[in-house]
């Protein structure tokens, strides 16, 4: 029998960071993107390739196009340069990445990813680097170098949960997201980030459905929504003068279980009277521009306001979606903003001014509803969610990056009874990410989405186990997507639904035929049988 | 069997032991000495399954008790960056350590290591099966969505 055969391996092979040898398995990465997508977005390098072969095309002068690339960065974006500087690898982020508890690989330690780029920066950038080499830290810059840095920055889902334990507030995502765009220069994207780049591009959303196509899912979702309330619910499309433009994730009129959520929103706007319009330009409120450059990112946000202003309206309201707003809430202001052309939002039904949207005149769902909630403006009856045992995780970018940790639970607690939350160091803003965030949620790494995403189902059993829950709420499109396969294969038995999909089955509509059905059509639990309209319906 | 609970306890730290020196020097410290359950995920589960399974070998043998923590384990190890054979390694570390705190490995816990090997092939297999239905469950539903 040849030796080879016999073989078995010891150990996963790993060795010292400094080595940036990677070896990709099909599994565990994603693939790269596809000539036509770099094309449609007018970015360098198109070719065909994969992260497996041996040789990436790399452009000739990869080198210096990378290296001139890093030098204005670090000129243009004082945090890069002052996260190259100040880390004093004290290790408090080391074991707090997701994709480190759940891989067991070293290099996945915030402050190592961060060391994958900072050791080129120490080798080029700095005076004792250029003189000392690897003596200070330094590493040169080779063809493994940049395999390796595709390797780990697109393992990272730009959660920043490493960054709320940093004393300095260094911030790794920012570090990926620098790593990315230097990458971008060089062609080495991934498909699964460019291509809704490109389809928001060409058509106004990441799933590449025209206008057409987005006037019939709308109009299939009012008609289904009407159908389970017995009331006429219209969605005004691309109308000019509303008041409010409601901008969603795709996903929520595309994919399940978003599609539910959907249908709350709907129903919400149609008990309130909401004067609103959705648009088929700004149909899409995720923005995977963020998962390639602030250049990308700035050109996809800025649609969104240009659809405000033609259309008119005095302000922006926005769906479940995480990264839609990390974008929103950090970055639109300096990118496109001050969006003085909108008014400062205030709620028509009950008046509040949404003091902290006063730049970029865009409110989240969660903290509409739960001000609405907040006047007991609704008609609740949470009993018709008696079938669900509920539990909350915080979406990444909502709760890190705009701090909505209060809102979405108001809203949970009002609607349903039975609410359990997550052990405190896996919530708020210590929540684990589900792994599958910042462009890495698709089929052909669910290796890599299931590593990381443990730490979070894991706390999801544990809640599943001591309380029963059967349902993971949240208020993001990826989760939405993904979190569905990470509990099937770690906690199966728990289903996933958005926060609204939970408000639209305990609204209690004016004139509704009575209710017996949840939006997923499944019967209420007995008891709440045959409240439809019931006068004894709690006012929340 | 008449082997207390004590003798269990060291088998069962000594494999642990074995266990987590497949993954890097770098990360043992962590793996061994956190013992959050929420913060060490990894750590946690090779802990709890091991001394589950090191408890019922030298005791009833219980399947309701061996299922789940083999479950546990195999399905962490057959996600993270081993081979099949790394990934099922510790059942086969069970020999050396029993030898060493028992003296010998007698032929009924042969047997026994044997047959929590078998289970162990049989859960990593279906998880591997299992990975390979969900992703190929998310392509089915990629394949409907209009532009993909
Ligand atoms: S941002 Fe998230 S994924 Fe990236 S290194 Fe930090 S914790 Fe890990
Ligand atoms: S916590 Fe901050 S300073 Fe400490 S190692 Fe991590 S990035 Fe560096």
């Amino acid at each position: 029998m040849p030796e080879t055969l016999v073989q078995i391996e010891q150990k996963a092979p790993r060795g010292d960071w400094r080595d940036p040898h990677v070896e990709f398995r099909k599994g565990s990465i994603c693939y790269s993107a596809a000539a036509k997508n770099l094309g449609a977005l007018s970015l360098p390098n198109p070719r065909a390739w994969q992260p497996m072969d041996a040789d990436w095309k790399l452009p000739p002068d990869w080198k210096r196009i990378v290296l001139d690339g890093m030098k204005e960065r670090l000129k243009k974006y004082r945090s890069f340069r002052l996260f190259m500087d100040i880390c004093v690898r004290c290790g408090a982020c080391a074991d707090k990445c997701h994709f480190y508890l759940g891989s067991a690989d070293p290099k996945n330690m915030p402050v190592v990813r961060a060391e994958l780029m900072r050791s080129i920066y120490r080798r080029y950038f700095t005076l004792t680097g250029r003189l000392f080499g690897s003596l200070a830290g330094g590493r040169e810059l080779t063809e493994d170098v940049i395999k390796e840095w595709f390797y780990y920055f697109y393992q990272c889902t730009e959660c920043r949960r490493c960054s709320v334990f940093c004393p300095y507030g260094i911030d790794t995502a920012e570090i990926t997201m620098m790593g990315r765009e230097l990458l971008n220069l060089i062609g080495c994207n991934t498909n699964w980030v460019l291509e809704p780049a490109a389809n928001c591009f060409r058509t106004g959303n990441h799933l590449g459905i025209q206008p057409h196509g987005f006037k019939d899912s709308i109009d299939f979702a009012a008609e289904e929504a009407s159908e389970i309330t017995g009331l006429d619910i219209e969605v005004p499309i691309n109308r000019k003068g509303a008041e409010v433009l409601f901008v969603m994730p795709s996903a929520d009129y595309f994919g399940t279980p978003h599609y539910y959520t959907l249908l709350g929103y709907l129903m919400l706007f149609r008990e309130i009277g909401l004067d609103y319009t959705v648009s088929a330009y700004a149909s899409e409120g995720g923005n995977f521009g963020l998962f390639s450059s602030h250049e990308m990112m700035k050109r996809l946000n800025a649609k969104i306001y240009d659809e405000a202003r033609r259309l008119r309206v005095k302000w922006i309201l926005g769906g479940e979606c995480g990264h839609m707003w990390r974008v929103l809430h950090q970055y639109m202001d300096t990118m496109n903003g001050p969006a003085d052309f909108l008014e400062v939002p205030v709620s028509p039904i009950t008046g509040t001014v949404f003091e902290n949207a006063r730049s970029t005149r865009a409110v989240h769902i969660c903290e509409f509803t739960a001000d609405l909630i907040h006047h007991g403006t609704l008609k609740l009856d949470p009993r018709r969610n008696d079938h669900w045992i509920a539990t909350y995780h915080d979406s990444c970018n909502p709760a890190r990056a705009m701090g909505l940790l209060e809102e979405p639970r108001t809203i949970l607690k009002s609607v349903c009874r039975n609410f359990h939350e997550m052990p405190e160091n896996t919530i708020r803003e210590q929540t684990f990410c589900c792994g599958s965030g910042a462009g890495l949620g698709t089929d052909e790494n669910l290796e890599m989405r299931l590593r990381g995403g443990f730490p979070r189902a894991n706390a999801v059993k544990y809640v599943k186990e001591k309380h029963g829950v059967n349902l993971l709420t949240c208020i993001c499109a990826i989760d939405k997507a993904t979190l569905p396969t990470l509990l099937e294969y770690w906690v199966p038995g728990v289903e996933v639904a958005g926060v609204h999909e939970l408000l639209g089955n305990a609204l209690v509509m004016t004139g509704e035929k009575e209710r017996v059905a949840d939006l997923r059509g499944e019967l209420f639990a007995p008891e709440a049988h045959s409240v439809g309209s019931a006068s004894e319906a709690s006012h929340a | 069997m008449s082997v207390s609970g004590a003798v269990s306890e060291i088998v069962a730290e000594r494999w642990v032991e074995r266990t987590l020196a497949a993954y890097p020097a770098e990360i043992l410290p962590f793996l061994s000495g956190e013992h959050d359950r929420f913060r060490n995920p990894v750590g946690q589960v090779i802990q709890e399954s091991l001394t589950t399974l090191a408890r019922e070998l030298l005791g009833a043998m219980d399947n309701r008790a061996t299922a789940p923590a083999i479950d546990a384990l195999v399905r962490m190890r057959a996600v993270q960056d081993f081979s099949p054979s790394a990934a099922l390694r510790f059942i086969f570390d069970l020999r050396p350590v029993i030898a060493e705190v028992c003296g010998e490995v007698t032929p009924q816990l042969e047997s026994r290591i044997d047959e929590l090997a078998l289970m162990a092939f049989d859960r990593y297999l279906a998880c591997r099966e299992q990975i390979a239905s969900l992703r190929e469950k998310e392509l089915r539903v990629r394949a409907l969505s209009p532009a993909r």
